[in-house]
C-alpha cells in the first residue's frame, strides 16, 4: 500500500473518531444554539433566574448600596439646593394650603356644631326661638367675621414732606409717636418718589392683617393703623370717614406749633375713632 | 414746643449716622454701617429756655438729585452738610450740592460740617482752611464728641430764631 493512501485512511479514521466522541457534544451545542435563538426558549430559562437576582437584589439592596446611594444623593441635594427648593416651594405651598383649608373647614364644621348645640338648640337657642321666632341662626362665619372685625388702633394726623406729627390717638401706650410719624413719611415720600406716578398719594401699608391706611389732605395726611381683616367695603367706609372727621374736626391752623392744638386733635380723634373711650369719657370714668 | 425737621446729609462714609447716634444716645459705633435709606429719630434740644423737638432724618448717601428721593428734603427747616475732613472727594461738589439745596428749600438754615477733626493734624487743618469750596460752621469728631452737642445747640437756636422771626 502506498504511503498516501496510508494517510488518508489515517485522516478519515481521526474524522470517525472525532465524529463518535463530539457528537454529544455537537448535539448540545445545537440545542443551545435553537435555545438562543428561539426568544420564548430562551426566557422560559432565563427569566426564572434574573428573578431570583432581582429578589436578592431587593433584599441586599439596602445592605449593599444604601451608603453609596446616601451619598450620592448627599452630593445632588448640595449641589442643586436652590433648584430643588424652587421646585419644591410651589408644591410644599400647595400642601400647606390644602391641609390649612382642611383644617379650617373641620375647624368651621366643630364650630358650627357647637354653636348650634349653644345658641340654636340649647337654652338659649330655645329663648332665642321664643323670641327672635328661631330666624336668626347663628353660623361660624358670622361668628368668625365678628372675632376678626377691623379695629382702629392707632391714628395719627401728620404734616406732609416734614412728617411732623400734629396729633395722634392710640388704643394703647405707643412710644416714638414722632418717629413713628417721620418713618411713615419717609417710607411714603420713598414710594411716591421712587415710582413717579405724578400726583399720586401712597394710599396703603399692608402686611398681614394689619393694614395701615393713609388719606391725604392738602397740608397733612391722615394714617389709620387698623388690625383685622379689613374688606373694601369697610376700607371705603374708614375712608368715607377720615374725611368726614377731617372736614369737620380739623379746621384748626394745623401749621401751628403749639402743643395745646396737638391734645386737642388728639382728643378729637380719640372722641371719633375709639368709641368704647368716648362712652368711658361719658361716663366719667376717663379723666382727660 | 415747635417742631422742626432737620435733614443730615452728606457723602457716604462722613459720620452723618455716628453724629446722629452721638447726638441722640451719646454713643459711637466704630463698625461702619452704612445707612439704608432713611432713618428718622426725635431730640428735644433746650435752647435758653425754648424747648425744640427735632426731627432728625439721617439719609444716606449723597445729595445729589438722582440718588436720593429729592421728596425727603421737603419740609425741612435745617440742613446739616456733613463733609470728611480726611477725605476730599466728600467736599469736592459741597458748592454745587448747597446751591441746589438753597434752591430747593428756599430760606433754610444749613450747617456745614467738618467731621472726623480727630484724625486730623493741625497742618493738614491749615492746608484743608484753603482748599475748601466754601466756609465751614463748626468741626466735629463724632468718635470723641468733640462739638456734636454744640453744633445741634447752634442749628436748635437758628431755627428758634427764625421760628419766632416768622411768627
Amino acid at each position: 500500500m502506498p504511503i498516501s493512501s496510508n494517510a488518508q485512511n489515517e485522516a478519515k479514521s481521526i474524522e470517525l473518531l472525532r465524529q463518535i466522541l463530539l457528537k454529544e457534544d455537537r448535539s448540545e451545542v445545537e440545542q443551545l444554539k435553537a435555545i438562543l435563538n428561539d426568544p420564548d426558549q430562551l426566557s422560559e430559562r432565563i427569566s426564572p433566574i434574573v428573578e431570583k437576582h432581582l429578589e436578592d437584589m431587593k433584599k441586599n439592596f439596602p445592605i449593599e448600596y444604601n451608603a453609596t446611594i446616601e451619598n450620592i444623593i448627599t452630593r445632588k441635594l448640595e449641589n442643586s439646593q436652590e433648584e430643588l427648593l424652587n421646585t419644591i416651594s410651589p408644591v410644599m405651598g400647595q400642601m400647606i394650603r390644602k391641609y390649612i383649608q382642611h383644617q379650617f373647614q373641620l375647624l368651621k364644621e366643630s364650630l358650627d356644631q357647637q354653636l348650634d348645640a349653644t345658641l340654636n338648640q340649647g337654652v338659649i337657642g330655645k329663648v332665642r326661638n321664643l323670641f327672635g321666632g328661631g330666624k336668626s341662626k347663628v353660623t361660624s362665619e358670622e361668628f368668625i367675621a365678628n372675632l376678626d372685625r377691623p379695629i382702629i388702633e392707632e391714628i395719627y394726623v401728620i404734616e406732609h414732606n416734614s412728617g411732623i406729627l400734629l396729633g395722634s390717638a392710640s388704643r394703647k401706650e405707643t412710644i416714638n409717636i414722632d418717629v413713628i410719624a417721620g418713618m411713615l413719611t419717609a417710607i411714603k415720600s420713598f414710594v411716591e418718589d421712587a415710582f413717579k406716578r405724578g400726583k399720586q398719594d401712597l394710599e396703603m401699608i399692608q402686611y398681614g392683617t394689619f393694614s395701615i391706611l393713609l388719606e391725604n389732605f392738602h397740608s397733612y395726611y391722615i394714617a389709620a393703623a387698623v388690625s383685622g381683616s379689613m374688606s373694601m367695603r369697610e376700607r371705603v367706609e374708614l375712608e368715607k370717614d377720615l374725611a368726614k372727621f377731617a372736614e369737620n374736626e380739623l379746621k384748626v391752623n394745623l401749621q401751628q406749633n403749639d402743643s395745646s392744638a396737638n391734645l386737642v386733635i388728639k382728643r378729637k380723634l380719640e372722641e371719633h375713632f375709639f368709641e368704647p373711650q368716648k362712652e368711658a369719657l361719658l361716663q366719667g370714668k376717663l379723666t382727660d | 414746643m415747635i417742631s422742626k425737621k432737620v435733614i443730615l446729609t452728606g457723602s457716604f462714609g462722613v459720620g452723618k449716622t455716628s453724629l446722629f447716634n452721638k447726638f441722640l444716645y451719646n454713643r459711637f459705633n466704630d463698625k461702619y454701617m452704612t445707612t439704608i435709606g432713611v432713618k428718622v429719630d426725635k431730640k428735644v434740644v433746650n435752647v435758653d429756655g425754648s424747648e425744640l423737638s427735632m426731627l432728625l432724618w439721617d439719609i444716606a448717601g449723597e445729595v445729589s438729585q438722582d440718588k436720593v428721593p429729592h421728596s425727603y428734603f421737603l419740609g425741612a427747616s435745617g440742613i446739616i452738610y456733613v463733609f470728611d475732613l480726611t477725605r476730599p472727594s466728600t467736599f469736592m461738589n459741597m458748592a454745587s450740592d448747597i446751591e441746589y439745596l438753597k434752591n430747593l428749600l428756599p430760606g433754610v438754615t444749613i450747617k456745614i460740617v467738618g467731621n472726623k477733626i480727630d484724625l486730623v493734624t493741625p497742618e493738614r487743618m491749615a492746608k484743608l482752611e484753603t482748599e475748601l469750596p466754601l466756609p465751614y460752621d463748626i468741626l466735629t469728631s463724632a468718635k470723641e464728641g468733640d462739638q456734636v452737642e454744640d453744633l445741634f445747640y447752634a442749628l436748635g437756636k437758628d431755627l428758634i430764631t427764625n421760628a419766632t422771626t416768622n411768627v
